[in-house]
């Protein structure tokens, strides 16, 4: 067994060596784009040297100061750190497109026992940073102890680290089984990719919304009527969640194991057993779990995927207004990538689930703050909305040729001049982020149907002005920094390059600058909408026309790059 | 006599590697060119080098009398490409992908129609119309690579590898449209590990190894050329130097 574990040891760190050292780059303009994707994880890497020892020194002097000490801050430090680490253990092999060790088709070819793979495939959550970083925490509490005298703590504390360690890779294995299992089906997992892509920025968005503008007098004096109502037994239904979300945080492995490390730190080794049977408990069940779950997949690795029909069975020619046949299918094949992918739906669902957050607040507050941005009435939030809607297409539009795939290749076989395939894009990208947009503002006149009408249709020229203006930049960061990507994947496996999103994030920002300072001035200095209106729109036809002559710069860059560009999809 | 593809010191270089090192192609209009060689021998790239997808590193090239490097799109007008990676979008159906190259290549709606029907038809893909080809097994890709390639009815097909994981009823109709493509004027040039259908296929051959083309001509004028070669297996061996080297016994298996 110790082999076959040494093997799978040695088999992960060649391939995150080769990836990092063998990078097949074949010029010097490719190689530095490989070089900015691996600076990230390069600088993490680096980083985590000195946490880890900053970390352990922190353990140790909490080991230190526990012994009969009430409250000790750097433990309760320590407590959310593990905590937010058994976060990670469900949220990682979500997130992260590099779920290998999941790879049940080959492991089967491989002579070992299910119950040694089990054990080889689960320990790679131990190389998970949010776990190699809680070592030298789990290390540095015992230490401490020790340090203090309180030995029998310190033999606890070692117990209980190691519990839930184990613990924790059981959740992280039992996550990436599970999970496995659920998007074996091809349609189910992009089902539950999507959710996942639509969900996270939700939930990261509530903290905002939920923020008030209250005083600390306030807010004290509503956690005593809250108290209050809590014992009088009438909590709301949201403070009844929020009580058993509470409890709910105690038991979780992370707590357990704090619990019985500082019971034991206090002499109290019985008060130590409770919570270590829990997180012993926990950790078989986790891993039981998680046993069956690999079981199944080594069972039936395969997919189990049914053929997807899509609704067109004709051959109906592609048509956009003032486009060719050629840019126009163009523009068609990019429209359905973004329709018939989870990443390309989520850019086409996430700004309208935020618009619906902001307008349900706005609706109920009148007003919204977020980041001391006041969203007030529904033509600013329609404008915000609008902004989210091209800000959201950024991972396709700053990798629009590397989306397509082999379908690249295809396009670049047909008889289609560059500046035709780059302007077919453009539109295409275009649309995926008029189709929310334009729900956006539709939906929000009706709604709050505020401010003068020359304003609101102010946002069709300004929306329109800032993406053409920005539409060649991002023709020409997808050209020299292309990736390689897969859009079922969440997160950074179907993301823009590094550096092609933080150059196009600010292009489309500084794009948008001339529409939004035109009718700030006409509307807050000059005092007129209708002059807002005409001055967009003369800037709209600018940026209209001077896109058009730009891309025949960028079809000049396209051309130098689309050797690069086949290679890099092949990959 | 009308060359489809004619090359002149054709070089590709990767880095020091040089994949395709100098060759003179001559391939007549109307014939079915085998194109074969060992793995890696630079096939492929040639392919790529002929259809616009590589940039040559020296050398020149005409593609049915045009240059592909000065007139790409006139040049892509004419021909169809079944490539290495099969070139397809994994998000179109199998009619969508049609309609696409139908639409690039400015084909009438009927026509693009009725071909497609015709090509689907023929592929074994009608009822696979409307499914999105990352649906689709390989030999599936592989018969709408060849039906995308075919459909603009190209006057030169460069087809990589086309019977690699199709069926052999499909390939003995694929075969048949094949030939049938050839005695109407077209030209083909393909690749194969396959040398029993190069053998059976092909009017003209040639043959590249470590990137050098060390023959090219008549199939038959070559087994004749080549003393003892009963058979384009026993040519191509001789060809590229397999004949030379010394059997290898693994006494351990």
């Amino acid at each position: 067994m110790f082999r076959t574990l040494r093997a799978f040891a040695w088999m992960r760190w060649r391939v995150l060596m080769n990836s990092i050292e063998r990078t097949g780059t074949r010029d010097t303009l490719e190689r530095l784009s490989i070089a900015v994707e691996q600076i990230g994880p390069l600088i993490a890497l680096g980083l985590m040297l000195p946490s880890a020892g900053l970390l352990a020194l922190l353990g140790g002097y909490t080991g230190y100061l526990l012994p009969g000490a009430e409250r000790v801050l750097p433990f309760n430090a320590i407590r959310i750190l593990l905590a937010l680490a058994t976060g990670f253990c469900v949220l990682g092999p979500i997130l992260l497109p590099t779920m290998e060790r999941t790879s049940a088709v080959r492991l089967l070819l491989l002579p070992i026992p299910q119950r040694v793979l089990y054990i080889a495939q689960a320990s790679g959550a131990l190389s998970d940073p949010w776990l190699l970083l809680a070592v030298p925490v789990l290390l540095g509490i015992p230490v401490g102890l020790a340090l203090h005298g309180a030995l029998a703590g310190a033999a606890i504390a070692v117990l209980a680290g190691l519990a839930l360690l184990i613990t924790l890779v059981g959740l992280s294995a039992l996550t990436a089984f599970a999970l496995h299992l659920l998007v074996r089906d091809r349609r189910r997992g992009e089902l539950v990719t999507l959710l996942v892509v639509i969900i996270l920025p939700a939930i990261g968005l509530l903290p905002s919304l939920l923020m008030t503008s209250k005083t600390r007098a306030e807010r004290r004096a509503e956690r005593v009527a809250r108290a209050e109502r809590v014992a009088r037994g009438d909590e709301t239904r949201l403070e009844r969640a929020a009580r058993v979300g509470a409890r709910a945080y105690t038991v979780l492995p992370s707590e357990l194991a704090a619990r019985a490390t500082k019971s034991t730190a206090d002499g109290d080794a019985r008060g130590a057993l409770m919570p270590l049977a829990g997180l012993a408990v926990t950790g078989l069940a986790f891993h039981g779990v998680a046993f069956v779950a690999f079981g199944r997949l080594l069972a039936a690795p395969g997919s189990s995927s049914r053929r997807q029909s899509a609704t067109a069975t004709s051959t109906r020619r592609a048509w956009i207004p003032g486009l060719s046949r050629a840019e126009a299918a163009v523009a068609h094949a990019q429209l359905r990538l973004a329709l018939r992918t989870p990443r390309g739906r989520s850019m086409l669902i996430s700004p309208l689930i935020v618009f619906a957050m902001f307008a349900a607040l706005a609706v109920r507050q009148h007003e919204v703050e977020l980041a001391r941005l006041s969203l007030s009435g529904g033509l600013m939030l329609t404008a915000f909305s609008c902004a989210i809607c091209l800000l959201s297409i950024l991972p396709f539009a700053l990798n629009q040729f590397a989306v397509d795939r082999a379908g690249l290749t295809l396009t670049l076989l047909s008889p289609i001049s560059d500046r035709d395939l780059l302007i077919g894009k453009a539109v295409g990208n275009g649309l995926i982020a008029a189709m929310p947009a334009a729900l956006c503002v539709m939906i929000a006149y009706a709604v709050f149907h505020d401010g003068p009408l020359a304003l609101w249709i102010n946002i069709v020229p300004g929306f329109v002005s800032t993406y053409a203006a920005s539409a060649p930049a991002a023709a020409a960061l997808s050209a020299v920094f292309p990736r390689s990507v897969n859009l079922n994947s969440i997160g950074r496996g179907s993301n823009a390059h590094g550096l092609a999103g933080f150059i196009g994030m600010i292009v489309m920002l500084a794009a948008g600058f001339p529409a939004a300072a035109l009718t700030l001035v006409f509307t807050r200095i000059v005092g007129s909408p209708l002059l807002a209106l005409v001055f967009v729109t003369v800037w709209c036809a600018i940026a209209l026309i001077g896109s058009r002559l730009l891309f025949t710069v960028v079809a000049g860059i396209f051309e130098r790059r689309r050797e690069n560009l086949g290679l890099v999809v092949r990959k | 006599m009308d060359l489809a593809v004619e090359t002149h010191g054709l070089t590709r270089t990767f880095g020091t590697l040089r994949a395709v090192d100098g060759i003179d192609l001559a391939v007549p209009a109307g014939s079915f060119f085998g194109f074969l060689g060992p793995n890696g021998a630079g096939k492929s790239t040639t392919i790529k080098c002929l259809t616009g997808l590589l940039r040559p590193s020296s050398g020149t090239m005409r593609i049915l009398g045009l240059d592909p490097m000065t007139d790409p799109v006139a040049v892509k007008r004419r021909i169809g490409v079944v490539p290495e990676d099969l070139a397809l979008f994994d998000r179109l159906t199998a009619l969508e992908t049609l309609t696409f190259v139908a639409d690039v290549h400015g084909l009438d709606e009927s026509v693009a129609r009725e071909r497609a029907n015709d090509l689907l038809d023929l592929m074994d893909l009608k009822a696979a119309g409307a499914t999105l080809v990352t649906d689709f097994s390989h030999g599936m890709r592989k018969k709408l690579s060849l039906a995308a390639a075919l459909l603009p009815a190209p006057r030169l097909l460069f087809l990589d590898e086309p019977f690699e994981g199709i069926d052999a009823v499909a390939s003995r109709q694929i075969k048949e449209l094949l030939h049938s493509f050839v005695e109407r004027g077209g030209t083909i040039f393909l690749t194969s590990h396959i040398l029993e259908i190069v053998e059976r296929l092909s009017t003209h051959i040639g043959v590249i190894a470590n990137g050098r083309l060390v023959a090219q001509g008549p199939i038959e004028e070559l087994r004749t050329g080549a003393a003892g070669a009963h058979s384009l297996e026993e040519l191509f061996i001789k060809l590229v130097g397999g004949d030379t080297r010394a059997p290898v016994a693994l006494d351990w298996i």
